[in-house]
Parts: C-alpha cells; sequence; structure tokens
C-alpha cells in the first residue's frame, strides 16, 4: 500500500519565503533555500515550492531559485509550482531538480499544455493545483492574478479527467493560514471521484490532518505557514497521526 | 534598476535583510504587527503564558525550572524580572564571553546576579579559536560580529541538552519585533532554521570550513547546534516572551533602572542608551558594517521602534538617523588590537563587502551613497530631550578604555 504523505509548503513572493493569508496578505519568513533544507532535516514526505508571483508578473518559472535548491542537495521529492508556462518550460524544472510539477495558471490559459506537458513528464510528474471555496454545494475556482471566481466546470474537469495529472491539489485558499478552517466539504465537492488528492490550506493541527488523511481519496496533506512557528512541526505532527500510513518522524543524529 | 519601497510609516525599506512586506498601503508587516501590541489582551496572553511555563517547575528543588540568557545590557534585567520575579521560576542564568565586554556590561551583569540571586554559568571559547572564526567571517561575509551572534544562541541549547533543562526563555523575537515576521498569536518559538537564517546569516558552524582556509574543526565545533535527537530526547523548546507581554524596551529599561539600578550610556551612534551596553563593538565597528552591507544601522532600528510606539514622528526619526549614522567610529583601534590587524587592511575587507545598490565609490577610497534623503541640518536637542533616554555611566564605567575578555587573559 503506498503510503500517505505529509507535505510541507514554501511559498515564494518577491523571491522571499513568506506566510500566506488568504491569498492577499503576507509576512516575512527569509530565505526559501534555508526553510527547504530545514523541511528536509525534519523528514518532510515531499516539499512544494510555490513562487506566487512568477504567472502574475509573466516571469515564468524561477530557474535560479531551482539551481540554488539544487545545491542544497535536499533529498526529499520536491514539487515546484510557479509560472510553468508550456512543457519546455516544465522539462527545465525537472532537469533542474524539480521531481514533479504543479500548474494552475496555464489550465485556464492553455489546458492543451497539460497534454504535452504530460506527455513529456508523465502523469505521475504533473500536479493540477485548484485554489477553491464553497458556494452553497458549487466549487468556485479562483483565478488568483486577477482574483476572479467561476464554477469548476466541466471544461477543466474533462481535461483532468483523462488523466494527464496524477493529482489534484484542492487549496482552500479564503482559509489558507487561518488555524483549524480547512473546508473538509470541498472534498465531498470535488465531482473527480477517483481523482488522488493533496489538500491544503487551513491545516493546523492533527486532528484535523487524520480525518481528512483517513479518506481514501485524500493522499496527501500540504502545510504552509503552521511548519514555522517551533521547531520539529513535521515530527509533531507525524507522531499524533495515528493508523494513517506514513513514514514515521525521524529526529537526525547528525550534528549541524 | 533596483529599487526597494520604503514603508510609509516607518523607516524599513523592503531591502531589510530580514525580509519586508508592504501591503497595499505602503505599510510594512512590522508596522502593521506592532498594531496587535495595542490590540491584544495582555492579561488573557500573560495567564497562557502562566500554563504553558506550569510543567516545567522543577519539584525536586535539585534542578533548575529554566534557562535564560543574558548579557549585562539589552533586555536582560527584564527577562530575569519576569521570570524570577513575576512568573516566579528558579532560572538558570547563560552568558556567553563574546570578548568584546565593556566594563559597564560587567558590571551590569554582576549587579544582575547580585540583585537577582541566580545561578549562572559563563562560556568561554578560547581566544584564539574566536579570533580565527572572527577574521573568516569579516572576509566571507564581512561580520565581525558571527561568533557573538553564533555564540550566544547556541550556548543556552547545548547547556539544556548538557543539562536536561527543556525549558528556555528568551526576549523578544526580533525577526517579529522589526519586520512583523509573525503574530504574536502564532506563539512562534525558537528554532534551528530561524537562527541559520537569520542570526547565523546563513552560515552554520561547519559552512565555515574550507580548504582555501585555515579554520579547522578545533576551532568551530563549540558553535555547533545539538542534533535533533538530542533536543527531542530532552524536548527542548524556547520561548519568546514578547508573545505574552507588550514588549517595550524603553519603558522595560526605565523600570529596570528605577528597581534594580541597571545603567545605561551614551553612544555616539545611536540615542537608545540602554540597548548593548555591553559590547564596545556593537553600536560601533559591527554597526558601521551594517550600514555598509545593508544601507542602514541600529539608530534606525530604534528610530523605527520609537516611530512604532507613538514617541518619535517620522521626520524626527529620519534627522536623528541621519544625524547619528555618519558619525565616526570610536573603538576600532581597540579591535584592531585584539584581532591584531591594521586599520588599513581592515578597511580594505570592510569595502569589500560594501552593499553596490547602496553605495559607489567616486574615486579611489572615497565611498558615497547612491541616494540620500536630503534632511535639513537642525538641532535634535529638543526631540531627544522629549525621548529622555537616560545616561548613567560612561562605557568604560570610569575604568580604563580596555575590553574586558574574563577567562583566559583577564584583563586585557
Amino acid at each position: 500500500m503506498l503510503k500517505k504523505r505529509l507535505v510541507g509548503v514554501v511559498t515564494i513572493r518577491n523571491g522571499w519565503a513568506v506566510q500566506s493569508f488568504g491569498y492577499r496578505r503576507y509576512l516575512p519568513l527569509g530565505k526559501p533555500e534555508i526553510l527547504i533544507e530545514n523541511l528536509d532535516r525534519w523528514g518532510a514526505d515531499e516539499i512544494l515550492v510555490q513562487c506566487i508571483d512568477r504567472s502574475v508578473n509573466g516571469a515564468g518559472p524561477d530557474f535560479d531559485l531551482l539551481e540554488r535548491i539544487g545545491r542544497i542537495g535536499v533529498s526529499t521529492p520536491l514539487i515546484y509550482v510557479g509560472g510553468i508556462r508550456d512543457a519546455v518550460d516544465a522539462v527545465r524544472s525537472v532537469k533542474l531538480g524539480a521531481d514533479r510539477v504543479a500548474v494552475d495558471a496555464i489550465l485556464r490559459d492553455c489546458p492543451e499544455q497539460l497534454v504535452k506537458i504530460s506527455k513529456e513528464l508523465g502523469a505521475q510528474a504533473l500536479i493540477a493545483d485548484l485554489p477553491v471555496r464553497l458556494e452553497g454545494d458549487c466549487l468556485r475556482w479562483l483565478d488568483y492574478r486577477n482574483r476572479r471566481e467561476e464554477a469548476l466546470s466541466g471544461s477543466i474537469l474533462n481535461v483532468l479527467e483523462p488523466r494527464c495529472v496524477s493529482e489534484v491539489m484542492l487549496s482552500d485558499w479564503s482559509h489558507e493560514g487561518s488555524p483549524q478552517s480547512f473546508d473538509e466539504a470541498l472534498v465531498n465537492a470535488f465531482p473527480l471521484a477517483d481523482m488522488p488528492l493533496i489538500v491544503f490550506g487551513g491545516l493546523s493541527t492533527a486532528a484535523q490532518m487524520q480525518r481528512l488523511l483517513e479518506r481514501s481519496q485524500v493522499v496527501a496533506a500540504a502545510v504552509g505557514n503552521f511548519l514555522s512557528y517551533e521547531e520539529h512541526a513535521i515530527q509533531t505532527f507525524k507522531r499524533a497521526l495515528k493508523g494513517i500510513s506514513l513514514r514515521p518522524a525521524v529526529y537526525s543524529t547528525h550534528g549541524y | 534598476m533596483h529599487k526597494p519601497l520604503t514603508c510609509t510609516r516607518c523607516l524599513y525599506s523592503t531591502d531589510h535583510p530580514l525580509g519586508l512586506t508592504l501591503d497595499e498601503k505602503g505599510v510594512c508587516s512590522g508596522c502593521r504587527i506592532h498594531e496587535e501590541k495595542d490590540r491584544l489582551d495582555w492579561g488573557l496572553r500573560w495567564s497562557r503564558l502562566v500554563s504553558l511555563v506550569a510543567p516545567y517547575r522543577a519539584t525536586s528543588g535539585k534542578t533548575w525550572d529554566c534557562i535564560v540568557p543574558v548579557t549585562g545590557g539589552n533586555d536582560s534585567y527584564f527577562i530575569v524580572h519576569l521570570v524570577k520575579e513575576r512568573l516566579g521560576l528558579n532560572p538558570l542564568l547563560v552568558t556567553y564571553n563574546k570578548y568584546f565586554n565593556t566594563p559597564l556590561g560587567i558590571r551590569n551583569l554582576a549587579n544582575l546576579r547580585i540583585r537577582f540571586n541566580c545561578d549562572i554559568l559563563m562560556q568561554n571559547v578560547n581566544p584564539l579559536s574566536v579570533k580565527n572564526i572572527t577574521r573568516t567571517s569579516l572576509r566571507e561575509f564581512g561580520s565581525m560580529y558571527w561568533p557573538c551572534l553564533a555564540g550566544q544562541t547556541v550556548f543556552p541549547v547545548q547547556t539544556a541538552v548538557r543539562y536536561k533543562i527543556p525549558l528556555i526563555i528568551w526576549g523578544a523575537h526580533q525577526g517579529l519585533e522589526q519586520v512583523g515576521m509573525f503574530s504574536h498569536e502564532h506563539e512562534v518559538e525558537m528554532t534551528w532554521r530561524y537562527r541559520k537564517d537569520h542570526d547565523l546569516i546563513g552560515h552554520e558552524a561547519d559552512d565555515l570550513l574550507s580548504i582555501f582556509d585555515t579554520l579547522t574543526e578545533q576551532d568551530i565545533w563549540q558553535y555547533r547546534y545539538p542534533n535533533d535527537s538530542s533536543l527531542n530526547a530532552v524536548g527542548v523548546r524556547g520561548i519568546y516572551l514578547g508573545n505574552f507581554v507588550r514588549w517595550d524596551p524603553k519603558a522595560q529599561h526605565e523600570l529596570m533602572v528605577e528597581r534594580h539600578d541597571y545603567r545605561g550610556t551614551r553612544f555616539a551612534r545611536t540615542f537608545d542608551t540602554y540597548d548593548h551596553v555591553d559590547c564596545y563593538n556593537f553600536m560601533d565597528l559591527h554597526d558601521h558594517l551594517k550600514l555598509l552591507k545593508h544601507g542602514y544601522s541600529k539608530v534606525t532600528d530604534h528610530a523605527c521602534r520609537e516611530i512604532r510606539h507613538g514617541r518619535l514622528s517620522r521626520d524626527q526619526a529620519v534627522r536623528l538617523v541621519r544625524h547619528y549614522e555618519a558619525q565616526p567610529l570610536r573603538h576600532l583601534g581597540k579591535f584592531c588590537e585584539w584581532l591584531g590587524v591594521e586599520a588599513r587592511s581592515l578597511e580594505f575587507i570592510m569595502n569589500q563587502h560594501r552593499n553596490p545598490n547602496v553605495w559607489e565609490e567616486e574615486k579611489h577610497g572615497c565611498w558615497v551613497r547612491k541616494e540620500m534623503i536630503a534632511v535639513s541640518q537642525s538641532d535634535n536637542t529638543d526631540v531627544e530631550q522629549t525621548l529622555g533616554f537616560q545616561a548613567h555611566a560612561e562605557l568604560n564605567n570610569g575604568e580604563r578604555d580596555r575590553y574586558i575578555v574574563i577567562g583566559k587573559g583577564y584583563p586585557t
């Protein structure tokens, strides 16, 4: 049986790692490389690096950052998100050290690129990032660049359906950064019942993660801000998650 | 062209080395988080602290309840006051010998131990290793203070592991206070990540070793952070009092002057008389290096803090900063003598680390700021009198002006 995963999220804006709250308010944290090195040290199962201003500015992926991360030599699998415009960008991101890539803006702008990226990298290396919230029973999908929402419609779901992506990251953007606020009804409302989900946004307690990870469709819980407040946050969550098939918490015996 | 943005309230820019964000109104994250000081229920927050420390009270009477890092300056008196007199804990004080000790700082530290009747441990790393590391950190990343920062932040953690005392109590979190890295309600704790990223400027002790340098493992091993397994076995955690107390260094120091005879002094390069009185270099050479590398010096930190507390207007703050950051160094000779380096050699090294976004060399050896806010020359006496920072002694406390190096080689 495949293990479930606890994913550490590093959000980057203007080159700085930041705490992000509801996709609109930000607090500085530090240098992305050092946060990534720290998540590797803590034994996160995967690290998701999301550069949130690259698509807004049309800057493309942050290849310099990927090179710097590559030089750290982390052993944790890395997902890169931010500014990917086409298969060329995606392939280059992987060549520079990302194990997988996630896409958001091109799902809207150029969904056909998804198939091309999937062909180049394989579906296992491609994740669709969907910032959503519930309005009544309807899932509303946010374009974070202009903060407009639309119903999560058949057109995008049809692209995801043929399995050109391996997982969908369901991001509860409106609760991002607020403790214990992830809207678990988002999972029920997501229409592709057999699509593996990474859940993100407002996950701050092990009890929340436990409930979500017990659902067969949820394969990973992703946490950002809440990993920055104390030492060994990943290990603490892992130790508190009972009966979930996760890699165990590890405490390194190497000095620093 | 690189163009940092400056906060519309305080004087910090987006080039701040800890990082800084501005909101849609141009107000920085530090100023926004500072607003919490007037919004939060501090009585409630104090009761959270009381509950947090309760399980750490030792019942055997044979050990200490917690570790408190101290110096002969900064907020040490207030921290020990809160820990011992208000929380009723029995702390083990720990202090790292930074070698640049002032007679006033030594006096303040001695008085602290006597007044609060606390046990204290001092870490003395051998002076040759400290000098070797200082040469390397100066040359490699323009820091003459790396050993001090590394020692002050690692010795308490090493002591926690060695003596199996899990709780370390620090004062305020610098990242929260200066740039609003966290909300007070996040109750951020001590982490290896923050220390490496910000206190150590991204360089752990082992990162200093290079085949192109003479620095060896024998020099740096005492600055190594305990491993995760050791930290976990003891359950080490470090908390910050600033998350639970409305932190106001000026008011706190004034209280400590009155109650416990803390003593401040006048500095050439800032108006604050209470901060870092234990060190000849923090407000002097280290401060100058900060100006070269980042384009601002400690007086800006003090001015921003006073703006946020409503005791300075932005215009007054700009004038104070422009006056103080232009003041010449007073204690360079002592450092050159201690390190065994010529002043010109030191200047050469320092110039290698000038920030090209801030400085340009007009002609050989003549550096000027690229952009300087025009400020009318004015007398700041009234402003400083209103602020009311008090001095009680000279840095040398009436003695000979030299480093009190303690341990090996006292007094010089």
